[in-house]
């Protein structure tokens, strides 16, 4: 198969040609992609928050967002502005120290996450072999700065809301772990690009869904207890804690844990399209297109329009899973934390770990269609 | 065993049930997506308030008796009448006349109980300030006339759901002239105006 696209093989050869040793030339190269993917992750951001606005707005027959820029697409931007300008506050009897660390730690590894995710072949800043399980370790030292920050505030919400939250991820981790650890057994590998490529080729019908649907299933909701997002929002249940550990934040450091908060919801969006839904691959796979009409896989004009595809359908799939994370905001009410650990311990491990079990058992008998 | 295997089924079951409530409780929530927003964009558009909306109190300084009833009926005693007895004319010499609608809950009672008329209710429902001491309107604000929100060339005028024509759910771009479903107070006016006539009119004429 034809790799496509390669950007940093084609500019660190260019850059050589002018002269450069090797070595220069690809530090030349590195922090392109890390800039690309850092504006690239805010920006998402951006649009996750205007769309979750938006489709709030219509699931509760409003507008929403209206006059900041064409249909309200600013807003997000307007509500970063605001905060940064916010006075940043450190309560008289807080840890600085830790209160100020803590929503670093939360968003420092989200980001750093980012590194693993593809969109095309090559467009990825490093295919690290162990690529999903890098993400799942990363994800484990969020609840750290959760926790710190929870115990630094000195208040008795921020504590409840950081213990929650530890409680929470640590119950679902094990779960989302097993269920990546099926799809990694099916790939043979734990690179995301691997696990992209081992779905691709049959279009829609070769994606992980149909292979791993409680996977699937049990995946997404440990992804959405992960990100704290509703059912699962309790460590920041308004009602019941203020704001749990963001209690006592204001200015930029609430501004890190919105941001952070919402780039793992991207992240996690993501991560469910390039494990269950196919990554950068079309429904229709663009080769088989493109091999109907005789079109070589070396054609430039066609390497480009497949890299685009690949950054689009991803685009599509993670808007497509945030838009109805929005909705399940909106339909589903919070569960309490017994119903929660309860759901984490008692159904999603014991399923998660007979799925585990399945798998390595279909992958024994039907080695072609899951992977020998 | 199969004791175990049935508490495998029912516990299958419930999750199977449970999806199946998340699904319908999606599928609303999905649905509503596509109905036509119910807000009214506020600064730029406001609905019409209702001919018996009360809102803030109007107050004629000249009409007032000073009987000071609309102090005994009100829930709080809130209207402040200021008086003097002038016992050359005796009468009482009315000074000052004060409402603070800070306090005030908008029950129309003083509006319904004043013998001269000289209180009645307003559609102003703006009655936002820097500070509450601001809400304490005299006789010079009572006075006042709010701005109809029909003459505001700022603003959009929309219509209340009662006032809609039958079946019209969204009181943006009505056509001209369209007219609520049932009576008006008017023409219900109008009406028993005419009765009366014939009716007088019938009297009469057996009399004649």
């Amino acid at each position: 198969m034809n790799p496509g696209i390669d950007l940093q093989g084609t500019f660190i050869e260019s850059l050589q040609g002018f002269g450069l040793p090797a070595g220069a030339a690809k530090a030349i190269w590195m922090p392109l992609p890390m800039l690309i993917v850092l504006v690239g992750s805010t920006v998402a951001v951006l649009i996750a928050v205007w769309m979750e606005r938006k489709v709030s707005a219509a699931a509760q027959q409003r507008i929403g967002p209206e006059y900041i820029g064409p249909l309200g697409i600013l807003a997000p931007l307007a509500d970063g502005l605001k905060l940064v300008f916010k006075e940043d506050i450190i309560p008289a009897k807080a840890d600085k120290w830790l209160f100020t660390f803590g929503p670093m730690i939360v968003v420092i590894p989200v980001f750093l996450s980012f590194l693993i995710v593809p969109f095309g072949e090559n467009l990825l800043i490093s295919d690290v072999g162990m690529g999903v399980f890098l993400w799942i370790a990363l994800s484990s030292v969020v609840p750290i700065g959760l926790l710190m920050s929870g115990y630094a505030s000195n208040n008795k919400y921020s504590l409840l809301g950081g213990l929650r939250a530890t409680a929470q991820s640590l119950a679902y981790e094990i779960p989302l772990a097993l269920a990546v650890m099926a799809i990694a057994m099916m790939s043979n590998s734990l690179s995301t690009v691997d696990i992209v490529q081992h779905q691709s080729g049959y279009g829609l019908l070769g994606w992980n869904v149909w292979r791993q649907p409680f996977g699937f299933v049990i995946f997404f909701i440990a992804a959405l207890a992960e990100c704290e997002r509703t059912p699962f929002d309790l460590p920041e249940a308004e009602e019941e804690l203020v704001a749990g550990y963001q209690t006592e934040y204001s200015g930029m450091k609430f501004a890190l844990f919105y941001l952070g908060s919402y780039v793992n919801l991207t992240l996690s969006a993501l991560l469910v399209s390039i494990l269950y839904l196919g990554g950068w691959e079309a429904p229709i796979p663009v080769g088989l297109i493109s091999s109907t009409f005789n079109i070589s896989d070396t054609t430039p004009w066609l390497q480009v329009i497949t890299g685009a595809i690949g950054i689009l359908m991803t685009l599509l799939k993670t808007y497509a899973l945030v838009f109805f994370i929005v909705l399940i905001r909106w339909t589903i009410p919070r569960v309490r934390i017994d119903q929660l650990l309860n759901l984490g311990w008692k159904f999603l491990l014991p399923v998660a770990l007979a799925n585990l079990l399945a798998t390595a058992g279909l992958k024994l008998t039907f080695p072609a269609f899951f992977g020998g | 065993m199969l004791k175990f295997l049935k508490q495998v089924g029912d516990y299958t079951k419930d999750v199977v049930q449970s999806a199946k409530y998340i699904g319908q409780g999606l599928s609303v929530t999905f649905d509503h997506m596509r109905r036509r927003p119910v807000t009214v964009q506020y600064p730029y558009e406001k609905l019409i308030p209702s001919e018996r909306f009360r809102g803030r109190i109007h107050y004629e300084f000249d009409k007032c008796i000073s009987c000071e009833v609309c102090v005994r009926v009100c829930p709080i005693n809130l209207p402040v009448v200021d008086w003097e007895f002038n016992k050359t004319t005796k009468k009482k010499e009315l000074k000052h006349y004060s409402i603070d609608f800070g306090v005030c809950i908008f029950c129309g009672n003083c509006v319904e109980y004043c013998p001269t008329n000289c209180l009645s209710m307003t559609e102003e429902y703006e009655l936002a300030v820097y500070e509450r001491h601001e809400l304490n309107y005299d006789s010079v604000a009572l006075g006042r006339l709010p701005y109809k929100v029909t003459d505001d060339p700022m603003v959009t005028p929309m219509r209340e759901f009662a006032y809609l024509p039958k079946g019209v759910m969204n009181p943006h771009n009505l056509p001209d002239g369209s007219k609520r479903a049932g009576k008006t107070p008017q023409e219900i006016v109008a009406e028993t105006q005419s009765a009366q006539k014939v009716a007088a009119i019938s009297e009469g004429s057996s009399e004649g």
